[in-house]
């Protein structure tokens, strides 16, 4: 099982990480248990990692006590931990996960000494056929399953007397039956020839009236078919407890979502539709404004690439947007490793998770259930996106689908459950509930304090770039008002070609944020002259998202391999000029507004 | 008119390929050259997953062994033309054909050398190091070549490196040891054997012991990047875009390690025919005008061309080139689970 070497692989490099921890005095117990479970169930290998970092030796000294033999011990806790990992969703109370991991190994320890304790590696049929591989089997592997029954089959007479292994045979052939129901009757009549009556791939052929080359096509897909199915039956999925009995769908309905509520920055956009959702329906300028992206303007160092919009701390500015608005929210975030992972500079920093479902669907589930829709970010977005957020707002055990919005669908879509474990930027988000009742007073004030608060946030982006710096050297951005200079540069470079459609896209999200900043300044609760240059500043926006409008006129947001003529440049590098003059005068407004209040203050 | 489509990451670069473009074009007037760029890695392998994939990829990333399975394998194209493989650099081949194929050619290659300030060494009458130096020589020079005034305040340091997990591989490779094993599948055994942690002891202890190196968020009081320290762990396109035109630098090699091993990693990226082009033929002749008979990128990956350009002959250049025969794959191109986790653990030394 690849996910299981994977894990292994973690677990071995953070455990080694914690011992190290440990050793040089500092707090190992510094992050509680649950919180790490929580992580880990998250599919965090790293929270495992540390979980394990500081229980192995406790496991190990359980194994040993109930097994008595130090050696079987250390297979013991080995399978454990497995067990432990594979099952870990499973666990619903996660402050209990000492006990939990007892029984795992207490469970582990009966089943190695039923098999035949201390010495079963090295009796049972190497001493009869002189096969060591045959005792190597791992029991949760299915391919390693498959490949012990192929040989157990020709010895079955030999084994009848092995009461411990008819036992283990019974379970085993009884877990294959109950895979087998994800086969078709085709499928399911290939296989059981070739695994239980022996057949060889020719006879089948000849039996099917189809070519050897189908039969293996047919063997290699029921095998792909069966791991996935006994992946989910290993992690507790519905499927394991009996034909899908247990399956569940439920669809959210979402508000309408009419064009003056939206943005085009879709991460504020889907939590407007998220928070309308739940009945808290607020204008898209004020979540623009108070989370900052109504004043964010970042672009690549590289070209006119359109990944600056989507480059900045996404853990922190969403819980800190919930902060502001009230609500306590969970994140699931996480790279996959096996495959190129889409804005690296935003994501180099989450943890590597695996592609299991298990990890994800519990998360989505529960807040489907609850009739809250989960912010998601989705890599499978429609042309001309690459990626864009979304919200997952229901889901289908049956058809193995979650529903999904998708910015040039009015309907949505379906993404299935294979593809949401297997995207390789993981971000998931739910909204928990309100933190606090905040009165009607206390509230007034807090949108005071709010809005001076994105105000001063304004300027200083503006002044001095954004605070989010990726580590990754070579992925490097340009924010604030020097964004404007660099954008023109890449017009008129004749080293840098510049990139089409990213100007499309600069164009059209940062002149709609532009429109929704003045929007917001023109509403916010300011007294005197400070209300008056912030309103001349809100005018000064509107001026600059005109000339942004324009570029997205000459530049429209779609996927072309046309290159752009020098008087399309030219006409763009007139309009960004105008839009920062226009800014530069609304963020010096916003700064005399700053030194007003202070003084009215 | 038949049409192909080179698909690239590399922005910086798009002027020479547009070039190549123009060029093949007028060689050959029935095919049309389409360059699209992409932002990212993640991009471009959604546009080959697309029904509209492109000819040719150019990643910043090389594809060693070609895991993904997109590109063709150029080895029987590279074996038509008589001397390619003898002109190609040996040692770039040897890494490009990790498992045995040739899914691209190198491109933007860039091993790390040390490029010392002639001028600040001067200064303190120091020879310049050569190729036989140790670790503890570099050490000793580093020390002499750190200025702090009386309050310990750093006005140059003796040696310039990031604090990048990456950028410590060449030192534990040199000293035998290695982060991932030959196979890509495991650490264990690797980055835990004493080799590579007695390089690591030795890189924490320039930091934190004799203090040569820049610690994060140190205050100093030295000239600024790239001129705050004496020797600078520099790759190719460090020198080349910021200290080959001042004349102050030298370059020598890596110092030795006690472990003796003559390795050094290397950063590269590869340009590679997909396996949806419909005219891979033309698309390979394409990518050998763009980098074999065109001056498309620096430094060349032909020996012949390295000769044209005078690189042979370059006092700084020609280090660079002959290190190519001691390159070998690092962490970086062989686990993918290593790649992501490389800021996480650089997060971690931060801390």
């Amino acid at each position: 099982m690849k996910a299981k070497k994977t894990q292994e692989d973690g677990m071995g490099l953070v455990a080694n990480k914690a011992a190290v921890w440990m050793e040089q005095g500092g707090s190992a117990q510094a992050e509680s248990d649950q919180a790490l479970v929580e992580r880990a169930q998250q599919g965090d290998i790293e929270a495992f990692g540390e979980l394990i970092g500081q229980h192995r030796n406790k496991a190990r000294n359980w194994a040993e006590r109930m097994t008595g033999d130090p050696y079987l011990a250390d297979d013991v806790v080995q399978d454990a931990l497995i067990r432990a990992f594979l099952h870990l969703g499973s666990l619903a109370d996660t402050s209990r996960f000492l006990p939990w991991l007892h029984r795992i190994v207490q469970n582990q320890a009966n089943m190695r000494l039923r098999r035949g304790g201390p010495f079963k590696r090295e009796q049972p049929f190497t001493s009869w056929q002189g096969d060591a591989s045959l005792n190597r089997v791992e029991w949760d592997n299915l391919d390693s399953i498959l490949d012990h029954l192929t040989c157990m089959a020709s010895k079955e007479a030999v084994k009848q007397n092995d009461p411990a292994e008819r036992l283990l045979r019974k379970e085993l052939y009884e877990t294959i039956r109950a895979l087998l129901h994800c086969l078709n009757r085709k499928e399911r009549g290939i296989f059981e020839a070739y695994f239980f009556q022996q057949l060889s791939p020719d006879e089948i052929a000849t039996m099917y009236h189809t070519t050897t080359g189908t039969v293996y096509t047919y063997l290699h897909r029921s095998r792909q078919k069966l791991r996935q199915t006994h992946l989910r039956a290993t992690l507790g999925l519905h499927e394991s407890k009996g034909g899908g009995c247990m399956s569940k769908q439920k669809v959210i309905q979402l508000p309408e979502w009419q064009r003056h509520y939206s943005a085009k920055m879709s991460f504020v956009d889907r939590i407007g539709h998220m928070l309308a959702t739940l009945g808290d329906i607020r204008p898209t300028s004020e979540l623009m404004g108070i989370s900052g992206f109504a004043f964010r303007m970042k672009i690549s160092n590289r070209t006119t690439f359109s990944d600056g919009i989507y480059v900045f701390d996404w853990r922190k500015v969403f819980r800190g947007l919930m902060d502001k608005l009230g609500y306590d929210a969970s994140v699931v975030c996480g790279q996959l490793s096996n495959g190129p992972v889409p804005l690296l500079s935003a994501a180099e920093r989450f943890p590597v998770v695996l592609p299991i479902e298990e990890a994800v669907l519990p998360f989505i589930r529960k807040y489907i259930d609850m009739g809250k829709p989960l912010l998601y970010f989705d890599t499978l977005a429609d042309r001309p996106y690459v990626h864009e957020w979304a919200l997952i707002y229901g889901y289908d055990d049956e058809r193995r689908i979650a529903y999904v919005t998708d910015a040039m669908r009015e309907n949505g879509k379906t993404v299935s459950y294979k593809e949401i474990a297997e995207n390789p930027l993981r971000f998931l988000a739910g909204i928990n509930g309100r933190k606090e009742d905040l009165s009607d007073q206390s509230d007034k004030l807090t949108v005071m304090e709010r809005n001076k608060q994105a105000i001063k946030f304004a300027v200083n982006y503006a002044r001095n770039g954004c605070d989010y710096v990726p580590m990754t050297t070579y992925l490097n951005y340009t924010s604030g008002l020097a964004t404007y200079d660099r954008w023109i540069l890449y017009l008129h470079n004749p080293e840098v070609a510049p990139n089409r459609y990213g100007i499309g896209q600069l164009a059209a999200v940062y002149a709609d944020a532009k429109h929704q900043a003045a929007r917001y300044l023109r509403g916010v609760q300011l007294q005197g002259e400070s209300m008056r240059l912030t309103l001349l500043a809100a005018e000064a926006y509107e001026q600059a998202a005109e000339a942004l409008d324009n570029i997205s006129g000459e530049v429209p947001f779609v996927r072309s391999s046309e290159p752009l003529v020098s008087e399309t440049l030219h006409k763009c590098r007139e309009q960004l000029e105008k839009a920062k003059e226009f800014e530069t005068a609304a963020i010096g407004y916003l700064e005399n507004a700053i030194k007003r209040w202070g003084g009215e203050e | 008119m038949r049409q192909i489509r080179f698909l690239t990451e590399i922005a910086y670069n798009v002027k020479n390929v547009m070039e190549a473009k123009e060029s093949f074009e007028q060689l050959n007037p029935d095919v049309q050259v389409v360059v699209e760029q992409a932002e990212d890695s993640f991009e471009l392998f959604q546009a080959y997953k697309s029904e509209e994939a492109p000819d040719l990829i150019e990643m910043g990333g090389y594809p060693v062994g070609n895991r993904s399975g997109t590109f063709i394998d150029l080895n029987p194209y590279v074996a038509e033309i008589e001397g390619l493989e003898e002109d190609l650099f040996p040692g770039l081949l040897r890494v490009a054909r990790h498992d045995g194929t040739l899914p691209g050619l190198p491109v933007e290659i860039s091993p790390p050398l040390i490029m010392y300030n002639k001028e600040m060494f001067d200064q303190e009458g120091l020879m310049y190091p050569a190729d036989d130096w140790f670790w503890d020589d570099m050490i000793g020079l580093a020390k002499r070549l750190t200025l702090r005034d009386e309050s310990g305040l750093a006005k140059q340091f003796g040696f310039g490196i990031g604090i990048d997990i990456e950028w410590f591989e060449p030192f534990v490779m040199r000293n035998g040891g290695r982060y991932i094993s030959p196979d890509g599948t495991t650490s264990r055994g690797y980055v835990d054997s004493p080799a590579t942690i007695q390089a690591f002891r030795k890189i924490v202890e320039a930091f934190r012991l004799h203090r040569i190196i820049r610690l994060p968020d140190e205050p100093a009081e030295t000239a600024k990047w790239p001129d705050e320290a004496a020797m600078n762990f520099a790759f190719a396109w460090d020198a080349r875009h910021y200290r080959l035109k001042s004349g102050r630098y030298g370059v020598v090699g890596l110092p030795n390690m006690p472990g003796g091993e003559a390795a050094n990693m290397i950063y590269m990226g590869g340009a590679g025919v997909t396996k949806k082009s419909a005219n891979p033929r033309l698309a390979w002749e394409f990518l050998r005008h763009y980098l074999l008979e065109r001056d498309s990128w620096m430094p060349p990956i032909s020996k012949s061309q390295a000769e044209k350009r005078g690189l042979t002959a370059h006092p700084i250049w020609s280090r660079y080139l002959k290190e190519l025969d001691h390159i070998q794959i690092s962490g970086f191109f062989q686990n993918r689970k290593w790649n992501a986790s490389r800021q996480l653990i650089n997060e971690d030394i931060h801390r």
